[in-house]
């Protein structure tokens, strides 16, 4: 069977496993009484609606034509460099501290972009790191490390 | 008087040397957020954020409702100047602005849109201190149950909004409500969906998901389109409006501010919502011979869009303020950062904390004067911020929002979360699944379950609770009458049509 409309299709699905999820996971958890509901009521109710409703929409997408209903291409490269930046920010800033992090998180991201200049980027990560450190730090005065851990006294 | 006295407590408090500092910086670092192509108010207020961490609760509000109006407009000056709207309801000033941007009229455009804005502002300002004391009143009145069924109804008011499918826009409520009762539940003290992760028993940190969703997912759309601005620098023209145009454009901003301060109010309502109706009103009453016509730079098609606009971005601060309930993503997040500060958004804030209260209010009207003074003269530096190009843009918002999001909390947990929502940002879009219902059903999701547990807890399991209250049952019926206009045949036309002129 062909499915006529993928973006109304998969829109469904995902509900549906969201909405399992949930309501599956609530299991765990006390029912409780419509008087006294107990932290798995409310979750049960919405996670099985929103399944109900996943079904519907993922029948319709199977079932009617819709403008404009063909997937778009996932792109993976600006996805990977964007979030692979922040990351790397996520990682490196505890031990490295924020200077580091910082031009690892604009260094990686600039990759992402298909008009990427090396020169430009190094100004750019020069730029930020000193209106950052005016701002944030010495500024708005927030308690983020800023050296590396063996530069800390 | 008590309204005069309120207003001059209100005046005093936005008045003083501190808290005119932080509106005017709000508005000014609002506009430059703002006028950046692809960035709304909601990212623009979920970066900046923590730049309001360390202020007191009522600078911080000030500054942050300058930052919404500030990005509001700066996605106006976007719309005219470059075609590409910063945010959903700057989508129908596109339409006319840029044409008028096209014949030399730029300057004109964007004269007409702060000088309508400001106007709306006014009026929508004087309407807030007007009503939400009495609003604040009935407020009161409300029991479990009725707060229950106002959120249902507000629910309900943002689906039947959202532009696309109506389905999915129920959809995205149910699962942001679902997200929103991850966390210690605090009725029983279980923790819920948690996985045993120690810094998810606070639950998802919403700037987390407002972040991921509407920051970070619009930066790697925005990587894999590969289109080419056009900036209308050379030719902007002077800023006021020549004598034709303000004799069109006058009525036009009047109506604007009417129906945008009525539209404002409305559970699900706000800015969008406003901008949209207003400009189909004006094009029904220019009429197929309007010259020039709608959609080739029509004064009219700036003027009342941008002036209905400003009014319901004001007037949505109605319920937020006196019933501690979001009309829209906006508020959502504006209530989110009530609760950072320790501030239980209600109607006890208007009598617990009347300085804060009436010193928004009244920093409403300064935010929006600010607007005016700062952006005629400005015009050029954010023409030249639209040079920008985006390949040094994007690292650099990448850069403020993790410094954010690592702010909140002192941890890098929730900039692994803000990725996690990234991608699933990255999908809705794929899907065409809007995320604004999402953010206010995650806002909604613990009070929703909160008053709902609370009203059969009294009603002892008794359901139809919801339904022997008179303004439960009030609010209830308004919900269903929204759905059932929406459902209705002629109107579903329009709003398909309306939808589609954004596009």
């Amino acid at each position: 069977m062909r499915i006529k409309s993928e973006k109304e299709f998969w829109s469904g699905v995902m509900f549906i496993v969201f909405g399992v999820a949930f309501a599956g996971l609530a299991q765990n958890y006390d029912m409780g009484t419509a008087q006294r509901m107990g932290p798995a009521f409310f979750p049960t109710i919405l996670g099985g609606l929103l399944a109900v409703l996943g079904v519907v929409i993922a029948m319709q997408g199977l079932a009617a034509e819709t403008l404009d209903g063909k997937l778009e291409k996932f792109h993976l490269g600006p996805i990977a460099w964007v979030l692979g930046a922040v990351i790397a920010f996520g990682l490196l800033l505890r031990p490295a501290g924020l200077v580091v992090a910082l031009v690892a998180l604009i260094g990686i991201s600039s990759l992402g972009s298909h008009e990427f200049k090396a020169r430009d980027t190094v100004l750019l990560a020069i730029g930020l790191c000193l209106l950052v450190l005016a701002v944030f730090i010495y500024g708005l005065g927030l308690t983020i490390p800023v050296l590396p851990v063996f530069m800390r006294d | 008087m008590e309204l005069l006295n309120n207003l001059a407590l209100g005046f005093s408090t936005a008045l003083t040397f501190t808290n005119l500092f932080y509106a005017f910086a709000g508005v000014l670092i609002g506009t430059l957020i703002g006028v950046l192509p692809g960035i709304g108010p909601i990212a623009t207020l979920a970066m900046l954020l923590p730049t309001t961490y360390a202020l007191e609760p009522t600078s911080a509000l000030i500054m942050l409702a300058g930052i919404y109006y500030g990005a509001q407009y700066g996605g106006s000056t976007t719309a005219i100047l470059v075609n590409l709207p910063g945010e959903s309801s700057s989508v129908v000033t596109c339409l006319d602005g840029y044409q008028m941007a096209r014949r030399g009229r730029a300057g004109a455009a964007l004269g007409i849109a702060a000088i309508g804005s400001f106007i709306a502002g006014t009026f929508a300002t004087m309407l807030v201190a007007a009503f939400a004391p009495p609003l604040t009143e009935l407020a009161f009145k409300f029991g479990p149950a009725e707060y229950f069924s106002l959120m249902v109804l507000g629910l309900i008011g943002a689906v039947v909004l959202a532009s696309g499918s109506l389905v999915k826009a129920i959809g995205m409520i149910l699962l942001g409500l679902l997200l929103g009762l991850v966390g210690t539940d605090v009725n029983s003290g279980v923790a819920r969906f948690t996985f045993d992760i120690p810094e998810l028993s606070d639950g998802i940190g919403f700037v987390a998901v407002a972040m991921g969703v509407f920051g970070f997912a619009e930066i790697i759309t925005n990587l894999e389109k590969k289109d080419a601005r056009e900036v209308f620098t050379s030719k902007v023209g002077s800023l006021l409006p020549n004598w034709s145009e303000a004799k069109q454009a006058a009525p036009a901003v009047g109506r604007g501010t009417l129906l945008g301060s009525v539209l404002g109010i409305l559970p699900g309502g706000g800015a969008l919502l406003a901008a949209f109706a207003a400009y189909t009103v004006e094009k029904k009453i220019a009429g197929p011979n309007a010259d020039p016509a709608f959609g080739k730079g029509n004064i009219r098609g700036v003027a009342g869009p941008e002036s209905a606009n400003n009014a319901g971005a004001q007037t949505s601060f109605i319920p937020m303020l006196t019933l501690g309930i979001p009309p829209n993503a906006v508020m959502a997040l504006m209530i989110g950062a009530m609760t950072i500060h320790n501030i239980q958004p209600g109607p006890q804030v208007m009598t617990s904390n009347p300085s804060l209260f009436w010193g928004l209010i009244a920093s409403m009207w300064i935010g929006n004067l600010m607007l005016v003074i700062l952006n005629l003269p400005l015009i050029s530096l954010w023409i030249q911020l639209l040079k920008v190009p985006y390949r040094l843009l994007y690292p650099a918002i990448l850069v403020f929002c993790c410094i954010g999001v690592y702010s909140i909390n002192n941890n890098t947990f929730d900039v692994y979360m803000t990725v996690i929502f990234a991608v699933i940002g990255y999908l809705f879009y794929k899907l065409r699944c809007e995320p604004a219902p999402l953010l206010l059903g995650f806002i909604l999701g613990p009070m929703m379950e909160e008053n709902l547990r609370r009203a059969m807890l009294l009603s002892r399991g008794d359901p139809t609770v919801f339904f022997t209250r008179p303004i439960s049952l009030t609010l209830l019926l308004m919900a269903v009458a929204l759905v059932v206009i929406v459902a209705l045949p002629a109107i579903k036309k329009t709003r398909e049509v309306a939808f589609q002129e954004a596009d």
